[in-house]
């Protein structure tokens, strides 16, 4: 073995290789586990697993960084828990994140139960006194008098320079001191002048840029429990529908129908109807019916007082004719009274019946001459009326009539009805006989009855005035003018006397033979016209 | 005085256990003492409420104010610490030789009801907005037929018309501090008018949508407007500077409240939150995020340093200047518009189907629902209520309504304690989460 001198460095190396291959060689090898204190020379922890349980070796000469703490170059958004003065960990440290300690944040839930009812005198609740209140006032009207300054000389763009402080002087000793610097003195005094503002200069900067807002202060704690989950029920209760206008379709939407009527609300509501419409449609219903019944029932009155009215006047006039029948019956009574048998008298009165209905008769044709006879009007009826009427039906015969064109014919069996032809009118065989028939069976007198007579001079003969009754001959006696054909004069032998007065005893006296109350009839008639 | 200062829930629970406070009460008995509690906070644990035992670890917590009673109280020797809560518990009692009490409810103060008294007729529209000169002699409406009327207070009368607004006046104020009345409207507009002379004299143009409310700074000459543009806007009322934009809400802002203490502006608006601003800096200050529904109205206790807030859900109440909760008042289920405070403690929520509950404002308890009867002639559906407000006397109220009227109450002076009796029955057995 040589002796070889070795330096204390060599030395120490020596021994720290022996002491790591002694470690090296050891047969249960943790080389995680540090060694243990005192035997840690010439050992470096390198790696984080050397630390075990953390903690940085102070004998060991050597940056260590345990649990990377302490090193410079990562930027995380990880919060060291705190512990406040009582030894609890600080939880509201997340929500003072970005804010001053001092600032009030409400995190715990103490924060939102209700305090004890205080009592109205206790100083929490007094307001802070005049002299407090005071000063604050005036340090906040001074800060914003400040402001306000600041913002309108801002806004006003010239204005008069700006009157500088007066010079500063500053006394400064410097730290590096020697004979060298500052020529040996101790101390400087340094003359600090503000430096002029030119009052017309533009602005330097451009503020016109525009920047994003920065972050806003970070959220409060929210103080209370969440809002309570919304039910899908709720939730539909205030769902609005769509509006859909029945004016303006800007976009020009096809809608469809229902939906169109659906925001009319018409289906929702139930129309009312006032029941007033019912009662005035009754109203007026009872009211028409009892105009109605007015109206009738003034018809019917008048109706009855014209028929009054009616009755009254043909008494009247049944009355007159009876006067006058009774001033002729009177007469006549006279010559009925007398003893004839019955006989006679039942032939007198069917005379005077029968008379007095053609006088009835020629009356009624007399007075209304324009109304047709009943002969007159049958022979004017169309035909179909004839029929419906009833009127002489030639057919009335009571024998069995055949037709016709069944007799001498040579055709045989299967002679069918005219072939089937259904152009032709072939029902009957013989026309209805009424025309031909009835306007010969009927005398109707023409219009020139009277040629036969007269032979065509009626007119001629109607116009002479031959038998001009005022006309004289000569030597006659001149007459009275003439009212009629036979003039009656003065009743120069007491006539009319002595026929009224056989008139006024004619019950008892004498009976008038028919004609002769005839004669007297139409002498009256005659004196009358 | 000596008494626990229990939240309503605690300590009507605790009243519940009539024969173990009377058996509590007795001195001779000793109770067992608990040992795993230290004596210290034994004292807290008495405090705490009779809440089930998990709850209670929460309680402790809060110490904040009965904590600092304790001590304030000094001594202890007249605290009953040991309470019926600590025994359920477990918990431990002090010595046995203490006096305790039983605990006391808290009562409500009894208020007269209120009684309309006068209904003003005279505009065309809505009538959104109210507010009272600061002299009590004249009040001033806005209202949807986009005029501003002037009404005498003390006969209802009309004394004049301001038109010049476009559509409707959301808000209106009178100033203090200069004959100015200051209006907004949902045309975007915020107009000042002289009232001597009857004028507009200034616009405060910015806002980018309808002006919801507006609120004048009691001390400095600074209006605040709020929109449905999610901002609230601060204005140097002179210049007609837009000194500030108060930006951070998500929603419309529908109420701004200014006041000469710290936080000077709160705003409440429709994404459920309210915030408390930092004037100087024009920064939020507190974040309060515990209504679920749109907050449309705030309210300043007038002598309190608290304010309430009203939104569809509840009426809650807070503490200044950092927004700790304090009570819930609920009951009003509708959507509130409006609320009122007065200095006697009458709280007034107007709501939007016509309903006026009437809230004492320690407790929380309701005592009287009005509901008004339209104007005739109005549908019974245009009931609704927009703004209502005190007059200066705190005598009056004055409602806003949706039939465009304006109703007058006034306190009954005929009703006695016993002609109205409180009939207070506050929840104990469920206990909601808020």
């Amino acid at each position: 073995m040589r002796l070889i001198f070795l330096s204390q460095d060599q030395l120490e190396a020596e021994e720290r290789l022996r002491v790591q291959k002694s470690y090296s060689t050891a047969l249960v090898s943790s080389h995680r586990e540090p060694p243990p204190y005192g035997h840690r020379k010439g050992w470096v922890p390198r790696s984080l697993e050397d630390f075990a349980d953390g903690g940085a070796f102070p004998e060991i000469h050597v940056a260590q960084f345990p649990l990377e703490m302490g090193r410079r170059k990562k930027t995380s958004n990880a919060l060291a828990v705190q512990v406040d003065a009582e030894g609890k960990i600080k939880y509201d440290a997340i929500a003072r994140q970005g804010q001053g300690k001092d600032k009030v944040v409400f995190s715990k839930y103490t924060d939102l139960l209700p305090k004890e009812v205080l009592n109205e005198d206790t100083p929490e609740l007094q307001k802070p006194d005049e002299e407090a209140v005071k000063e604050l006032t005036e340090k906040t009207r001074l800060a914003l008098e400040k402001q306000v300054s600041q913002k309108i000389a801002a806004a006003m763009p010239v204005r008069a320079a700006d009157k500088q402080a007066p010079a500063q002087y500053i006394r400064y000793t410097p730290s590096q001191q020697g004979v060298a610097f500052n020529s040996g003195a101790k101390q400087r005094v340094i003359r600090m002048v503000e430096m002029q503002k030119d009052p017309m200069e533009p602005p330097r900067f451009k503020i016109n840029k525009k920047i994003p807002r920065g972050p806003p202060s970070p959220p409060a704690p929210v103080m209370h429990s969440p809002s309570r989950k919304m039910t899908v029920k709720e939730q539909q209760e205030w769902k609005i529908p769509p509006c859909i206008s029945n004016w303006k379709n800007a976009k020009g939407y096809t809608i469809p129908l229902d939906k169109r009527l659906a925001a009319d609300g018409r289906g929702l509501q139930t129309v009312h109807i006032n029941e007033n419409f019912a009662k005035l449609a009754e109203a007026l219903y009872i009211a028409d019916r009892k105009a109605r019944e007015a109206v009738e029932m003034r018809a019917q009155v008048e109706k009855k007082m014209a028929q009054k009215e009616k009755e009254k006047k043909e008494e009247k006039l049944r009355e007159l004719a009876q006067m006058a029948r009774d001033r002729r019956a009177g007469i006549k009574s006279h010559g009925d009274k007398g003893g004839e048998d019955s006989e006679a008298r039942e032939r007198d009165e069917i005379r005077h019946d029968r008379r007095k209905e053609r006088q009835h008769d020629r009356n009624i044709s007399r007075a209304a001459p324009d109304k047709r006879s009943k002969l007159q009007r049958d022979q004017e009826r169309d035909i179909s009326e004839l029929i419906a009427l009833g009127m002489p039906n030639p057919r009335s015969s009571s024998e069995a009539q055949y037709d016709q064109r069944l007799f001498n014919q040579n055709k045989g069996m299967d002679s069918g009805f005219a072939g089937g032809e259904d152009e032709t009118y072939n029902v009957y065989d013989q026309p209805f006989r009424s025309g031909r028939d009835m306007a010969s069976n009927i005398y109707r007198p023409s219009k020139n009855i009277d040629k036969d007579a007269y032979a065509d001079d009626l007119d001629t003969i109607m116009r002479t005035s031959r038998f001009a009754p005022g006309k004289e001959f000569s030597g006659a006696d001149h007459g009275q003018r003439r009212d009629g054909p036979v003039q009656f004069e003065e009743d120069p032998f007491g006539l009319d006397k002595f026929l009224e007065e056989a008139k006024q005893h004619g019950a008892s006296k004498r009976p008038s033979t028919s004609s002769r109350s005839k004669d007297d009839y139409h002498d009256k008639k005659r004196r009358k016209e | 005085m000596d008494v626990q200062k229990h939240s309503v829930h605690t300590l009507v629970f605790r009243s519940l256990k009539r024969t173990h406070d009377m058996f509590v009460s007795d001195h001779a008995k000793s109770v067992a003492l608990d040992e795993e509690r230290n004596p210290s906070e034994g004292g807290v644990h008495s405090m705490a409420l009779a809440l089930p035992p998990s709850q209670a670890r929460h309680d402790t917590s809060r110490t904040g104010a009965s904590v600092s009673d304790i001590h304030r109280h000094a001594g202890g020797a007249e605290r009953s610490h040991a309470h019926s809560t600590s025994l359920m518990e477990g918990g431990g009692t002090r010595n046995s030789a203490l006096t305790r009490k039983a605990p006391t409810m808290p009562k409500p103060q009894w208020h007269p009801p209120w009684k309309l008294f006068r209904v003003i007729s005279g505009h065309l529209g809505w009538v959104r907005s109210i507010a009272v000169e600061p002299g009590n002699q004249w009040f001033v409406t806005g209202s949807a037929d986009r005029t501003i009327k002037i009404w005498d207070l003390a006969s209802g009368k009309l004394k004049l018309s301001l038109t010049g607004h476009i559509s409707t006046v959301r808000g209106v104020a009178v100033s203090s501090r200069s004959p100015y009345l200051f209006s907004c409207g949902e045309d975007k507009q915020v107009k000042c008018w002289d009232l001597e002379y009857n004028k507009v004299i200034r616009h405060y143009h910015g806002h980018l949508s309808a002006v919801y409310d507006l609120d004048l700074h009691p001390t400095i000459d600074v209006l605040v407007t709020c929109s449905r543009d999610a901002t609230a806007r601060v204005w140097d009322i002179r210049t007609k500077a837009n000194v500030h934009t108060l930006t951070g809400h998500t929603n419309t802002v529908a109420t701004v409240r200014c006041q000469a203490a710290e936080p000077q502006i709160i705003t409440g608006s429709h994404d459920s939150t309210i915030r408390l601003w930092d004037l100087i800096a024009g920064k939020t200050r507190v974040t309060l995020t515990n209504h679920k529904k749109s907050v449309r109205t705030l309210v300043l206790h007038p002598r309190q340093y608290t304010f309430a807030s009203g939104s569809a859900d509840n009426i809650k109440q807070w503490m200044f200047p950092d927004g700790n909760f304090i009570q819930n008042l609920s009951g009003h289920n509708a959507i509130i518009n409006t609320l009122a405070v007065n200095s006697d403690g009458v709280l007034v929520s107007g709501a939007d189907n016509g309903t006026i509950h009437m809230w004492d404002w320690r407790t929380g308890y309701n005592f009287q629902r009005i509901h008004a009867a339209v104007q005739p002639g109005s549908l019974d559906s245009e009931s609704g209520i927009f703004a209502c407000l005190f007059d200066h006397s705190e005598s009056r109220l004055i409602t806003a309504e949706a039939d465009k009227t304006i109703k007058v109450y006034k306190e009954d002076d005929t009703a006695t304690e016993e002609s109205h009796p409180i009939n207070w029955k506050p929840e104990i057995l469920k206990r909601k989460r808020f």
